[in-house]
């Protein structure tokens, strides 16, 4: 038996090793080590090559990107006060496949969220039409208030989800309006400074970026977070700015105008510290806005500033050392003929020698047109371009316009009469603020601001992310060193001082009594001018512009205000009109600032002996030329807010006529000597070359005709229904006020007019 | 294995002692059970002392084995480390998130009482509600501005008393 140990050597039990071949196996290798190459570099291509390819492929298959609303910036006062803020609201929408009676759920909703009659998308109807549509969604109500909210989470029913959104709140609801715009359905800024400044106000949406499946579920997600809106600290201060909207309430009551401004700025920075507007409206209820209201007057329209725009002819002339303030001039009886044209001051005057300061004080046209003409119209020009008319101020509000200022090369020869006395010239409220601010600070003309400095602009580091201060109003600064961008000196000190001066005197001893405050010296200058009528395109007998632009204190100004009043009916002199609000105004917000009185108070009795009446000033019956202001406008580039938004500007038609013996003829009937002054055209010079050639009016333009004019007839004593009749009898329209029969009407009777032109009566029993 | 159990009554007796004893037993009950046929059956007892049998040292594997004790030590106080610290950052991660959404939650409502605040304070408001309750705006010189500038040595000038029913405001 063998031992187990040793292996067994019979050939029937032994296990035979195959032999071992070398080259089949490399051979199986090598197919092996072929195949395996082939599948990395198919991986190689696919993943390495194509890598940029499949990717975006499988992007576009599985990545939803969904935008995640940013926060809108703040709008703040100057002291922090939130003018415009965004806050989440509930937002209620509906999944309409999981219910089941859509009318009635339909109805139940509206009962719950339509409480405002003119919205006409939570109608009954309208809800049941988007859950008709079985989508997975479907809007009920967009950014409700929080008590339609809980009343909708009170309803039984299923199906309705809440998903918070941002709304657009304006705590102070009318202030400010105009400035502070609005914004839309979507967040997006609609006029003012919503507008200007959207981009910086909207912020970066977010994103996030989701895969999905073939079933459309999430596999996975990243998010980039949306960074909020830059907050904006303005430069208005919320207590002055209700303060000038609530006096320029009052004066609108009074006045019954159409519309009125005030414009409050900081003499030493030129910021503005209010700018109230009316009619105005509430951008809360952004759904009840029209364009109109939108419309931001202090930049957008223009006006002829009329007497107002002596203080720029005053200044140019004492800083030239042309005159002195006690200098004589004399104003020969209150009439003047220049190049043809014959002006006289406001009917009723019939001034002699006076001293300039006097001329000022009592608005002679004659004074401030000799004063002119010693400036000479290139400087004269150059001062007007200096305080900043003709062209815009940069002010961060959308839509200003440049005004109207031709240059010298364009005036005619009567041209620098006209603008001495302010007509033949459109100026914007703000640009007349910041002139009577130059006056104010010495000589030194500061570009008007809304926003507080180095926000936008990029010159504060972080201006993003930097928390905003507060910066309250103090008065008694200085100059800032080194003066902003835009700011130069544009009339010596001592001629500013000699210009306060007699700013004083017109509110001491002038035409602007109305202006004077109780324990503040103040100092300003009253504007009437004729508006130009829509329907004749002529200068209108009933409707002006009441202008008053002042400062307070005089010795160490704090503020200037402007004070613009659009065709108010009754009183329309400046003086009666836009004097007083200035006085309102600027009573309230010295107090309110806390400024030392520089005068004694008086007591309210010596306050009621001191009302005297109104000084009626500058007459509007002397009109600059016409169409030297129409050719002004048509001269504005394109791209003028004004000039795209204002009815088409009109050119004159050329009469032919010799200018001399058109102009002795407008000397000779001086009813008439508007139309056909205005209808004169140019004179000499370059304005011999335009009698020569007709113009051709562009299209769009209107044309001027002079060959009918009406005389208005006698209304006096007739009842309205007469009043009516007869007016419709001679071409003309009318306006009414009051009942009973005619006790006034303007224009007189007997004044040749234009077809068309409306009569204002004023009835009484 | 009986020989090897000790019982309490047995306690003093030694391994052998009891083995020969057991052994014995054991071979009275065979006796029993084979009735008569008796089959010659010689035990005998060896020692085995394999007392001199020692497992010889092996001081590298010691060293060895020590340094394996170590690295798996070491390597699951790192798992441990790692897993504690995954789970706990997921839990933070939860915390954080539940925070977060507080903190946005506090400044939403901040933010609306903000809104509020500035709603109920606006002027007109406020100059509303103040005629309401028959205040009226001060008369120019019935408020009076104390203003604290200098030191009692300086100079200041005498003023009369303010006008009567003035009213001091600071």
């Amino acid at each position: 038996m063998p031992s187990p140990l040793r292996p067994s050597r019979n050939r029937s039990s032994a296990t035979r090793v195959p032999p071992f071949k070398r080259t089949r196996f490399w051979l199986v290798c090598l197919f092996f080590f072929i195949w395996a190459l082939v599948i990395a570099g198919r991986l190689f291509w696919i993943e390495v090559v194509r890598h940029s390819e499949f990717e975006e492929r499988a992007q576009k298959q599985q990545q939803r990107t969904f935008e995640v609303a940013p926060r809108r910036g703040v709008l703040y006062d100057r002291n922090l006060r939130e003018l415009a803020m965004t806050v989440q609201v509930d937002s209620i929408y509906a999944v309409p496949t999981e219910i089941d009676n859509k009318q009635a759920a339909a109805q139940m909703l509206s009962a719950a969220v339509h409480t405002d009659p003119d919205d006409n998308q939570t109608t009954e109807d309208q809800i049941a039409a988007r859950l008709a549509k079985n989508n997975s969604f479907a809007w009920i109500a967009r950014r409700v208030t929080p008590e339609v909210a809980a009343r909708v989470k009170t309803l039984p029913l299923k199906g309705i989800y809440f998903q918070k959104e941002f709304q657009r709140f304006y705590p102070d609801n009318e202030i400010a309006a105009q400035v502070l715009g609005y914004v839309g359905i979507d967040d997006n800024g609609l006029g003012g400074l919503e507008q200007k400044f959207e981009p910086q106000l909207h912020g970066v949406s977010g994103r996030v970026y989701t895969a999905m499946d073939a079933r459309r579920h999430v596999t996975g997600s990243s998010e980039h977070e949306p960074e909020p809106g830059q907050n904006l600290v303005l430069t208005l201060d919320e207590n002055i700015q209700f303060l000038a909207e609530r006096a320029l309430d009052h004066a609108m009551e009074k006045t019954q105008a159409a519309n009125g401004t005030i414009v409050i700025q900081d003499v030493h920075t030129g910021q503005i510290l209010a700018l109230a507007i009316r009619p105005t409206f509430n951008p809360n209820l952004s759904r009840h806005t029209t364009p109109e209201l939108l419309r931001n007057h202090a930049v957008s329209d223009v006006y002829e500033p009329g007497s107002v725009f002596k203080l720029v002819t005053y200044a140019a002339a004492l800083d030239q050392h042309a005159v002195t303030p006690d200098d004589i001039v004399d104003c020969q009886g209150s009439v003047i003929t220049v190049a043809g044209r014959v002006i006289h001051d406001d009917k009723g005057d019939h001034f002699g020698r006076l001293t300039i300061h006097e001329a000022l004080e009592h608005s002679s046209n004659v004074g401030a047109i000799k004063v002119a003409l010693k400036v000479g119209q290139d400087r004269f020009y150059q001062y007007a371009r200096d305080f900043g008319f003709g062209s815009r101020t940069g002010a961060e509000l959308p839509g200003e316009t440049r005004g109207l200022l031709r240059p010298v090369a364009k005036w005619g020869p009567s041209s620098i009469a006209s603008i001495a006395m302010g007509q033949e010239v459109g100026v914007t409220p703000l640009q007349m603020v910041s002139m009577v601010s130059t006056i104010a600070n010495g000589g030194v003309y500061l570009p008007p601001h809304v926003l507080m400095p180095g926000q936008v602009d990029g010159t504060a580091p972080n201006q993003r992310m930097a928390a905003p201060k507060a910066a309250p109003f103090k008065p008694g600064g200085d100059l800032p060193n080194p003066l902003p961008p835009g700011a130069h000196r544009v009339l010596s000190t001592l001629t500013a001082a000699q210009m306060r001066k007699m700013m004083e005197g017109v509110v001491l001893y002038g035409t602007g009594r109305s202006a004077q405050l109780n324990g503040y010296s103040s100092g300003g200058k009253t504007g009437t001018a004729q508006k130009i009528d829509p329907a004749t395109h002529l200068y209108s007998k009933t409707m002006h512009v009441a202008s008053f632009a002042g400062i307070a204190p005089i010795n160490n100004p704090v503020i200037a205000v402007a004070v613009i009043m659009d065709n108010p009916k009754g009183a329309y002199y400046g003086a009666s009109v836009s004097a007083p609000v200035f006085a309102d105004v600027a009573q309230q917000v010295l107090e309110y600032l806390g400024v030392s009185h520089d005068i004694d108070v008086r007591t309210p009795r010596a306050q009621a002996k001191a009302e005297l009446s109104v000084a009626e000033d500058d007459a509007p019956e002397h009109v600059g030329d016409i169409g030297a202001l129409y050719a002004a406008a048509n001269d504005l580039p394109t791209d003028d807010p004004w000039r795209a938004s204002s009815t088409p500007p009109a050119t004159a038609v050329q009469p032919g006529a010799q200018p001399s013996a058109t102009a002795s003829k407008a000397g000779a009937n001086p009813g008439s000597k508007q139309s056909v002054a205005v209808l004169s055209g140019p004179q000499k010079g370059a304005g011999a070359q335009g009698a020569q050639k007709q113009p051709q009016p562009l299209a769009g333009e209107v044309t001027i005709s002079e060959a009918k004019r009406l005389r208005v007839p006698s209304l006096i004593g007739m009842s309205v229904r007469k009043v009516i009749e007869q007016a419709a009898a001679s071409g003309l329209e009318v306006q009414i006020s009051g009942n009973g029969t005619v006790r006034e009407q303007a224009p007189a009777a007997g004044t040749a007019v234009a077809p068309g032109t409306k009569i204002v009566v004023r009835c009484g029993r | 294995m009986a020989a090897i159990s000790t019982t309490y009554f047995e306690a003093g007796r030694g391994f052998a002692a009891r083995a020969t004893e057991r052994n014995n037993e054991l071979l009275a009950q065979q006796s029993r059970r084979r009735r008569g046929v008796r089959t010659p059956e010689i035990y005998f007892s060896k020692h085995f002392d394999n007392s001199r049998l020692v497992k010889a040292p092996d001081p590298a594997r010691v060293r060895e084995m020590r340094l394996f004790s170590a690295a798996i030590t070491i390597l699951f106080s790192l798992i441990m480390v790692y897993g504690l610290q995954h789970f706990s950052a997921i839990e933070n991660g939860y915390r954080v998130e539940s925070e977060k959404q507080l903190r946005d939650q506090l400044r939403e409502e901040n933010r609306q009482l903000r809104l509020s605040e500035a709603q109920l304070s606006q002027p007109g408001r406020i100059d509303k509600m103040a005629r309401e309750l028959g205040l009226a705006e001060p008369q120019p010189g019935q408020v009076v501005h104390s203003t604290n500038h200098g030191d009692a040595s300086t100079p200041a000038l005498a003023q009369v008393a303010p006008p009567a029913s003035g009213v001091q405001a600071q």
